[in-house]
This record gives C-alpha cells, structure tokens and sequence, in this order.
C-alpha cells in the first residue's frame, strides 16, 4: 500500500532534476542560436551607432550626431543607387523565377514518356553552389572566349559593361533558383483538385482557359509564397555578385549584401556595414510581415 | 489504335516543347565539362565541343601541390559532415523538448527559436566574423562549423515529425521507467530516420555550397573549402580557363550525387528550409 502510493507520488511530482531536465535538451541549440544569432544581431544594432578603428572596435558613439552612420548613408547618393539596384535585381529575379517555374511545371504536370526525365532536369539547379555556378558563367560570359558572344558572333564585355552587368547577374540567378520554384510550384499544382479540371472540361474551357481559370487561381498561394522565397533570397545574394562583377561597374551591380561586404571588408568601416546590415535587416522583416499578413488573410481562391 | 497513336503524337509533342527549357539548363553544366576536357589552344579558338578528351586539368586539380584541391575538398567533406550530424543531434534534443516535454516558458522559447528565421545570416555575419576574430578562431575548422552547430529549421522539421508520434508511446516507455534521453535514442530516433534523412541531406548540401562564411574566416589554403578555392583560380591565373572549369565540375559531382541519389530526402528538406535566411 505505501510503495504503491510513493510510486504514484512519484508520478505527479517531479524532482528538481526532472523540472531541469527539458532545458537541458535545449541547451546546445540555445547556446548556438545565443552567441551566432542573438549576440551579433544585438553586436549589429550596437556597432551601427559607432565609428569603429578597422579591427570592428567601436570609438566614438555617433548615434543621433553629424556623423550618424544611418545619416551618412542616406546622404549618400551611391547608398541609394545601390538600393535602386538591388530592388531592380530583386523584381527580376523574382520574376523571371516564377516565370520559368511555371512553364517547367505546367511542362511536366502530365505524365508522359520522358517527363521524369524533364522534371529531374528541371529540379537539377537547387544542387548547384552559387559559387560553382558563378564560375561555369564566368566561363560562359567570357568576353573573348564564352559561349554567348560565340553563338552571337560579338566580344561583349557582359560583366563589365553597365549595360549589360546587372542583366547578366539577374539570367545567371534565375538559372540558379529556377529549380527551387520549379519545385514548389510544381507541388503546388499536384494539389490542385482534378474535378476542377474535369467540370472546366466539360464546361468546354480550351487548355489557355483551364490554365488561366482554374490553375492559376488555385495555386496563387503557392505563387504568391514562391515570389517571397524569390525575393527574400534576392535581397541575400552575394556569391555571384562577388565572382561576377564585383558590384560594378560604378554602381551597376552594387546590391546590399555586396555593399556590406565592401564596406566591412575593403573599406573597414564596420560602422557603416553595421548600420547596412540594420537596413537589409528590416527590409526583409518587412516582407516576412507581410507574407504573414497575406498567410492570415488566405490569397484569394 | 487511333486514339492511342493521336495520344503518343501529343506526348511528343509535349516532350518537344520541354527542349528549349531543358537546354537553357543544361546547356551551361555540359559546356562547363566541354571547357574542362578541352585542349587548352582549342579553347582559345573558341571550340565548343572538344576534338579530343584531355583530362589534364583533372589532373593537375589532384596533384599540383599549388592548387591543393585534395586538401580542399577534405576540408569541406570535414565542415559539411560534422555540421550534419550536429544538427542531427542538436536538432534531435530541442525538438523531443518542444514535442513530448512540459515545461516552464516553453511558448516564449519556441517562438525565440522561430524568431531567428527572420534574421538573414547576411545580416549578422559581419559581428560574427568579429566574434571569430576576437576570439583567435580565423582559419580553423572551428569558425567553420560552430555558427552552424544547429538551426531553426532543423528543430522546427523534427518537432513537425514527433507531433505525429502517438502521446501513448511516450507515456508507456515512462511507465516502463524509460529515461527521456534513453526514449529518444531508441525508439524516437530510429522512427525519425525520414525526417533525420532530409535534415542531413539539406544541411549537408548547404554547408558543401557556402561561399560567403568561409570565404570570411579562412585565408590560408589549409582551412580553405572547396568552393572558395575554385572561385581563386581566376584570381591566381584567368589564363587556365580549363581548369577553372575542371575545378567547378569537381565541386558540383558531390552535390548532383546528393540530388541523384538522396532526392527525395533534399527535396523535403528544401521544402521545410525555404524560407530560412
């Protein structure tokens, strides 16, 4: 009778150890998230209000004064060349991702012989390194060399003429993310309910038709959370700016990440990359917002 | 027979029509191994295809002790696996937390797990790089694994799977007098295995592909990965095309593997990382 009633008290109260006992299950990961996100987002915030020596060190606190470095880069008109060209980059990206997306999925929606195959093919660029990729562009943009001036008989410079530059970067990116959204775009479609289909058939709506009023619509959410990926990714892009063009030339090719980068790295005003990074930081909280707000709201059906 | 053959006209028809999509993605991975296996006068006389096979930019990738691929490539082969399997685990312990435990402010530390989604790694890579330097950590193995010990989407992927397990099973095994850590190890774990595959596919391919991270906090070639040791060729020599090309195929064959051969695993894996910063 009393060992059964200790065992029972054992199971409804809990020893100190075994109230711990959670926290340390989440102990590693917390630790990590503390000193690599928590700590330098608070470092960022912090470092944005200072002038630093060029080891990141801050000096003199120039938040709110003349030398605000918040201040400083709205003053600056390359600042805002380069924000005019990272939200152009992004637009493109963006679309030309979800465009490409949606022709490999509709392309490969039926099953027939050798649509795995195209699926496979189309799915292929999410393994591929922006880094690697960057250089097989290198390769093919070479002004004497590369494949397109090749095929167009030409010696253009893409990647160092300002014409070209920022054109050249956003092909080379939507080669490179056209896999992901072919990948979700296409699950978006296998959710798409076949009666739908069938009544739009019997209804006697054409291919164009079904596609532009029935599929589209049903997988607006998909689309609509595809050009968020797109652009958030747009916003985050790095490597190929870096091998490609070096954010030139000017400011042609200048995107933010770039931007923080040169600041911080070739320039050490850790201050400023600091406060460029506070920046990029609420444009994509922005996005992610609004992505919530339109996730409460459903898009339209 | 005439409905069937009408059909089979379409299908190729259809097929026909993916050509020019498949090609645009194609296209430059196969003239990126054309370049690679080209005579180096040949491709200053602008071939595309090469007369001849010529593996000597493979070659001299493997054993030039100036270029030191081999090493390289061990270096990310090393990040990549030891990255995977921390998050394997790390991600394993929060999450069986977050699933079968009750505790105090459970809510408030979910949601600040949830929070670091919202922050692109871009964003504090700047401090954390100075973190690294304070701390004396340039150029080791260290500063390239520790930031990535875990992620949010890894817990977040696993807690998704766990929520599927029957709350019985947990309270059998504690009346079994099973341990929480003993139940994970044995019965949650080994259950797990579909949604431990896509986390260690996904992180795996994700950290063999960073560029920008260890390009930040390695400087000598002996921390070097991969991936930045193909981008310096170009810095080192812009006149041995070939091998530049021969160095990107080299880095792409482990990851097509990954995506050949663990496809399903990546894809889920993307699928709950898409969003991640």
């Amino acid at each position: 009778m009393a060992k059964e009633q200790k065992a029972i008290r054992s199971l409804r109260e809990k020893t100190l150890l075994e109230k711990m006992e959670p926290y340390f299950f989440l102990v590693p990961s917390l630790l990590v998230f503390a000193l690599f996100l928590y700590y330098p987002f608070f470092h960022t915030v912090y470092l944005s209000m200072f002038l630093t020596n060029k080891f990141g060190k801050p000096k003199i606190f120039v938040a709110f004064t003349g030398d605000d470095n918040y201040l400083a880069l709205f003053k600056d008109p390359s600042f805002w060349a380069g924000m005019w060209v990272t939200f152009k980059f992004v637009f493109f990206v963006a679309a030309g991702g979800l465009l490409i997306g949606l022709c490999t999925s509709l392309l490969t929606e039926k099953k027939y012989t050798g649509s795995g195959f195209a699926a496979a093919v189309y799915a292929m660029p999410v393994a591929i390194a922006s880094a690697a990729a960057s250089m097989a562009f290198k390769m093919i943009l070479h002004p004497t060399n590369g494949l397109i001036n090749h095929i167009l008989g030409t010696q253009i410079n893409f990647t160092g003429d300002k014409r070209y530059a920022l054109a050249s970067v956003v092909c080379m990116t939507v080669w490179l993310t056209s896999g992901i959204n072919f990948i979700f775009i296409s699950s978006g479609l296998r959710n798409v309910p076949q009666e739908l289909y069938d009544s739009a058939a019997v209804d006697g709506a054409g291919y164009w038709r079904r596609v532009w009023s029935v599929t589209i619509p049903c997988i607006s959410p998909t689309l609509f959370f595809q050009v968020i990926i797109n652009v958030i990714n747009g916003f985050q892009t790095f490597s190929q700016i870096k091998l490609l063009t070096e954010g030139g030339p000017g400011d042609a090719t200048n995107v933010m990440v770039w931007s923080i980068y040169k600041d911080a790295f070739r320039n050490f005003r850790f201050g400023s990359a600091a406060a460029r990074s506070v920046i990029l930081f609420i444009i994509v909280l922005i996005i992610t917002i609004i992505q919530f707000g339109y996730e409460k709201k459903g898009v339209n059906y | 027979m005439n409905v069937d053959k009408k059909r089979k006209l379409q299908h190729v028809l259809i097929f026909l029509l993916n050509v020019p999509l498949m090609l645009i993605i194609l296209v430059p991975l196969f003239y990126t191994f054309s370049i690679s296996v080209m005579p180096a006068d040949e491709i200053y006389q602008n071939h595309l295809i090469p007369t001849s096979v010529n593996w000597i930019n493979y070659i001299q990738a493997f054993t030039n002790p100036y270029y030191n691929f081999l090493r390289m490539i061990f270096n990310s082969f090393f990040v990549s696996i030891v990255v995977m399997l921390a998050q394997m685990v790390t991600c394993s312990l929060a999450a069986f937390a977050f699933s079968f435990l009750e505790f105090k402010g459970k809510h408030v530390l979910f949601l600040a797990v949830l929070a670091t989604m919202m922050v692109p790694g871009e964003v504090t890579i700047v401090a954390n790089y100075l973190t690294m330097t304070s701390w004396g950590l340039l150029d080791t193995y260290r500063a390239l694994i520790l930031p990535y010990m875990t992620s949010a989407m890894g817990i977040f992927l696993l807690r998704q799977y766990y929520l599927t397990f029957a709350k019985e099973l947990y309270e059998a095994a504690k009346l079994d007098g099973c341990s929480n850590i003993r139940f994970l190890a044995t019965i949650v774990t080994p259950l797990s295995r579909p949604a431990l595959g896509a986390l260690g596919a996904y992180e795996f391919l994700n950290t063999w592909n960073q560029y920008m991270w260890p390009l930040l906090v390695t400087n000598s070639k002996n921390y070097r990965t991969v991936q930045i040791g193909i981008s310096m060729l170009y810095d080192i020599d812009a006149e041995s095309l070939g091998l530049m090309m021969a160095g990107v195929i080299i880095v792409i064959v482990p990851s097509l593997s990954i995506f050949v051969f663990m496809n399903k695993q990546l894809i889920n894996g993307l699928m709950a990382g898409a969003v991640k910063g």
